[in-house]
């Protein structure tokens, strides 16, 4: 089977502190002021004081059948063959942002100054080199971990394994999201803050 | 040139310790061609291991930011004006060391008053020892008495060890998840993920995931109240009240440790009802011994053949006793758990389930953070806090947070390592020490009280101060009633403000001196079993470390005539006090050799482990044997837990054991056992009815205190402060998601934006603190758009032992605003000028 390098995330560790999954990856990867590759989403339910609330970090969610390449006009937006990560062309790409509007998850980011598009790619350059993505090695929590979902031995699969019922995805609308989200102590929320 | 090219490419990789809080997580910091380029969590920290906050992580836009005071500037225009001229650090150094030594000449050197600040101190004693030496005992501190001082008292007097705060890189059994065998966690009053996200947070996070159950009291929603086995929304200023009722409940239902309590604390000790003193015999202690109904002196550490009492009123030469632990059950007996839920706004069933965990799933720990400090009873709820632990024994257990690890020897105090120099300050200065009769409890920091400070400038009495340096950020963004401050500055002579960048206190200032960032600043760093060193990556300006500074200003001071900063320069005469250093290799030196290296090769070497895990985790420290072979106990007078605390009676009247020298008594004695007092401005006051909701205040993880304003990277996350106000308060008070509003208290208003939730316990709303650096040079310099320091007290009535002023736990009322503060941003490409300086133009 081909790999496909995806993000798990153990939304029971995370604190919504935005350290990681957003000031280092924005520091790792000069986005703009406003911009960035992952959003944060605060999600509360219940009244007072029968309350639930976790945080979801929401970045590419590595789809096996991703809108964003099926549809780029100029073949930019890619899915590596080598590690399955969706990854940009920037010499290709014109900016037209139709992968943008494709993206069921709002994961897609324009780089206004460099006139590109511009996503998680579970840090390519830092993978290469051996190195942890930015955000796997700075998260508070240790909530975010990253591998091959397709090698039964990764420790991203051992850790659904392990969580057996309690592992989500985001809405699958056809797209295949590959990341996983692992959750036990609150009610997984169906709502989908990214469309409002 | 292709050498030079190859030069160019190559990363540094310097291992140093982050200072944007106080947690000093492990860094590694990249560096290209003389420039930081990156930062990353360096997994060697013990406490951090390899993660880093956002805070942390934005020290570059720290760093290289363009508001950076770069070189010691004199005001030429009038004040509030701006206008700045270039000086050297040599003609900053003589026109601060003469006005110094005028002044003290003319009106004597208490009137030269000093302040710091936590928002990236490197350094807290600096300025303690700087004003031993010059001979002031006026420096003050908006956090101590406010921020961690009432636990540290508490726990140094009742136990003798380090306090239970994570947020001061205490409770370090936390950190071990893959042994530690404790069961219960309580957060009283503190959000790790909040304060510390990479250290105490993530400590947090691994405890949960192996099943430590927690207790969360905290009036917020916090992310650690949402994912806690129980979490007690609690009416802030009430904590004591909730304190007292576990202590009741612990106590009636017999959950104390009983053992322990009989053996290791004073409270079987007959206590005079009348003196309130207890009784001695010698050098011991009086128990009432239940074999022979009869009073006998219990030898330290333990007689096999008494059987004292726990409870009972005795009556002796016809005098009255009562055992310690009888006078506590007095103290907590009417507050059952109704009472508590009634007085705190909590639910009893959920009060009795947190006290059943916290008593039954042991062993347990109860960390106790800054909030109960930020109200006229911090030390009451500290002392309740200790009591909660020493009743179940959990002191010095595996799995207790009370510990005695042992230490590197190479420094004192880790990581504060300048000898305060107390021997120095003349005895009759150090009793004018402001506020420092009332609030004894102060000198255990060497400090005055700023509140009195403050009235002292207002009305001439007991002294005029005149001069005030100032180093750390923004003293209008953080002392309660920012307002009456500005009043007070415009009595004041001279002016010295000493920080990283220009903040609203800037604009009042005569010079500014430029400090140091911590990535331009050394330290020695001691984090668990693992010595740190933090170290200057790169020097930018003409920064300097405060370390230093204060160095220089005695060199002038003696320069000009000072005698005691002329012997502050004396090894033999400064002995273990040191004398004042030239550089920080110097000053490193003496502490690293410790270890038998230099600062240069401490440097190289570090981090390293001094001990290996096992040895450093010491536990039972009070069993171990002292030179007579005997238990060598706590670090009390008694070497027991001293749940009542006697010495607190001694301090009221004389200050010690904190003072060099006898001190007059205040006003009235200190309570040895904890008590509740009713917030003054209160929900269930005359007040209310106009003020109708309770303010609390606290972090959110992006800003250490007033820090971090002017950072691109985080003021785009939080770029306005938030006013949290539960759904049905907002729909009375007329007020929506994202509103503009006014927060208002009987002192003055201010603005926020509305954030309306369903987490925070109804009838309380939160703010934080802040400021705007882009007004900075607008009318309102940037402190009076969005500063809820407007709203608190800096009026009496003040906690008894320390001082403590009203920060939180006060009414206020919520209106909706006609927009935003005028000239404040809130767009992210709006913090765009504010981005790092190119390497041109640092250089």
């Amino acid at each position: 089977m081909s790999k496909q390098y995806t993000l798990v995330i153990d939304l029971d560790r995370c604190i919504g502190c935005l350290g990681g999954c957003r000031v280092a990856c924005k520091l790792e990867h000069g986005t703009a002021l406003g911009d960035s590759r992952s959003k944060m989403y605060t999600m509360e339910s219940g009244r007072y004081p029968e309350l639930e609330m976790y945080f979801l970090p929401v970045m590419c969610q590595q789809c096996e059948n991703p809108p964003c390449v099926n549809l780029c006009p100029t073949g930019a937006c890619h899915k590596d063959t080598e590690d399955g990560v969706i990854k940009i062309n920037t010499d290709r790409c014109v900016g037209c942002g139709t992968c943008k509007q494709s993206c069921p998850y709002g994961a897609m980011n324009f780089n206004k100054e460099m006139h590109v598009m511009d996503k998680c790619d579970i840090c390519s350059e830092l993978r290469s080199k051996g190195e942890k993505p930015a955000c796997v090695k700075n998260c508070a929590g240790s909530a975010i971990y990253y591998g091959d979902i397709n090698d039964p031995e990764s420790e991203v699969s051992k850790l659904i394994r392990e969580a057996g019922e309690n592992v989500y995805s985001l809405p699958d609308e056809g797209n295949k999201p590959s990341g996983r989200f692992i959750l036990r102590g609150a009610k997984w929320k169906e709502e989908e803050p990214w469309k409002k | 040139m292709p050498s030079n090219q190859t030069s160019k490419k190559e990363t540094r990789y310097v291992k140093t310790a982050c200072r944007a809080c106080i947690a000093n997580c492990g860094v590694i910091a990249h560096v290209r061609d003389g420039r930081v380029v990156k930062l990353e969590g360096n997994p060697e920290d013990p406490m951090s291991k390899g993660r880093l906050c956002a805070k942390g992580l934005a020290g570059i836009q720290a760093l290289y930011n363009p508001n950076r005071i770069k070189y010691p500037m004199k005001r030429i225009g009038p004040r509030g004006s701006g206008q700045w001229e270039r000086i050297s650090w040599d003609e900053a150094l003589d026109i601060i060391a003469r006005k110094l030594m005028e002044t003290r000449e003319k009106y004597g050197a208490e009137t030269v008053f000093c302040s710091t600040g936590g928002g990236g101190n490197p350094e807290i004693w600096s300025i303690a020892r700087f004003c031993n030496i010059f001979g002031t005992p006026n420096w003050f501190e908006p956090g101590c008495a406010q921020c961690y001082l009432p636990r540290v008292l508490a726990y140094t007097m009742m136990y003798g060890g380090t306090d239970p705060s994570i947020a001061d890189s205490n409770a370090l059994e936390l950190y071990f998840p893959e042994d530690t065998p404790i069961k219960t966690l309580v957060l009283w009053g503190t959000a790790p993920s909040y304060s510390c996200p990479s250290s105490g947070g993530g400590a947090v996070v691994d405890l949960r995931a192996k099943g430590v159950k927690t207790v969360v009291v905290d009036p917020r929603f916090t992310p650690d109240a949402a994912k806690a086995t129980v979490w007690l929304p609690i009416r802030p200023g009430t904590d004591v009240a909730l304190m007292l009722a576990w202590i009741r409940y612990i106590i009636e239902n017999k959950l104390y440790d009983r053992e322990f309590v009989l053996k290791w604390t004073n409270l079987p000790f007959l206590v005079d009802t009348e003196t309130k003193m207890l009784l001695r015999d010698g050098e011991d202690f009086v128990v009432w011994d239940t074999n022979s109904n009869f009073p006998r002196t219990m030898p330290y550490p333990w007689d096999e053949n008494l059987a004292p009492a726990m409870f009972g009123t005795f009556t002796i030469d016809g005098r009255e006793y009562k055992t310690g632990f009888q006078l506590l059950w007095e103290r907590a007996e009417p507050f059952t758990l109704q009472k508590a839920a009634e007085t705190c706004w909590l639910d009893a069933e959920k009060i009795e389930k947190a006290i059943r965990l916290f008593a039954e799933n042991t062993p347990s720990g109860l960390a106790i953070g800054v909030a109960t400090d930020q109200t006229a009873n911090s030390v009451q709820a500290a002392m309740a806090a200790a009591t909660l632990d020493i009743l179940l024994g959990n002191v010095e257990r595996p799995g207790s947070l009370l510990q005695r690890f042992r230490t590197s020897g190479v420094l004192k105090v880790p990581n504060y390592p300048v000898p305060v120099a107390e021997k120095m300050l003349p005895p009759e200065q150090l009793k004018k020490r402001l506020g420092g009769i009332e609030h004894k409890g102060l000198h255990i920091w060497y400090a005055g009280h700023p509140p009195s400070i403050l009235d002292a400038i207002l009305t001439g009495k007991p002294c005029q101060p005149r001069v005030w340096i100032d180093r750390s950020g923004n003293k209008l963004g953080v002392v309660a009633e920012s307002q009456k401050w500005a009043k007070a500055i415009e009595k004041l002579d001279f002016i010295v403000h000493m920080h990283v960048c220009q903040t609203s206190f800037s604009a009042y200032a005569d010079i500014l001196l430029p400090a140091a960032e911590w990535l331009e600043t050394d330290m020695i760093v001691e984090t668990c079993n693992t010595l740190v060193a933090r170290q200057a990556v790169v020097h930018l300006w003409e920064t300097m470390d405060e370390t230093l500074f204060w160095s220089k200003l005695a060199k002038r001071c003696a320069e000009l005539g000072h005698e005691g900063c002329r012997k502050s320069f004396d090894p033999e005469f400064m002995g273990e006090d040191l004398a004042y250093w030239d550089s920080m290799d110097e000053f490193f030196n003496h502490f690293t050799k410790e270890v038998g290296l230099t600062w240069e090769e401490f440097k190289a070497k570090a981090p390293f482990e001094y001990l290996p895990k096992e040895e450093w985790r010491s536990y039972y420290v009070y069993l171990e044997p002292d030179e007579n072979g005997r238990p060598k106990g706590f670090n009390t007078p008694s070497k027991k837990l001293e749940v009542y605390l006697e010495s607190m009676i001694t301090l009221s009247r004389t200050g010690k054991p904190f003072s060099l020298i006898e001190l007059p008594p205040a006003s009235k004695d200190y309570e040895p056992l904890p008590y509740f007092i009713e917030p003054f401005e209160s929900p269930n006051s005359e007040l209310a009815k106009e003020y109708p909701l309770v303010y609390t205040g606290g972090r959110v993880p992006f800003y250490h205190h007033s820090t971090g304003r002017n950072i691109p990277a985080l003021r785009e996350i939080y770029p306005v402060p938030e006013l949290t106000i539960h759904t049905e308060d907002a729909q009375k008070y007329g007020v929506s998601n994202g509103d503009w509003v006014w927060i208002e208290s009987p002192r003055g208003k201010t603005r926020a934006k509305a954030r309306v939730t369903e987490g925070i316990l109804p009838g309380v709303v939160h703010m934080e603190r802040f400021w705007t650096p882009e007004t900075l040079n607008k009318d309102t310099h940037g402190w009076k758009e969005m500063n809820v320091n407007i709203l608190t007290s800096a009026s009496a009535p003040y906690n008894d032992v320390v001082g403590t002023y009203t920060l939180r736990g006060f009414q206020v009322k919520v209106y909706k605003a006609e927009g935003p503060p005028e000239g404040i941003w809130q767009k992210p490409e709006e913090f765009k000028s504010w981005l790092p300086l190119s390497e041109k133009e640092v250089r």
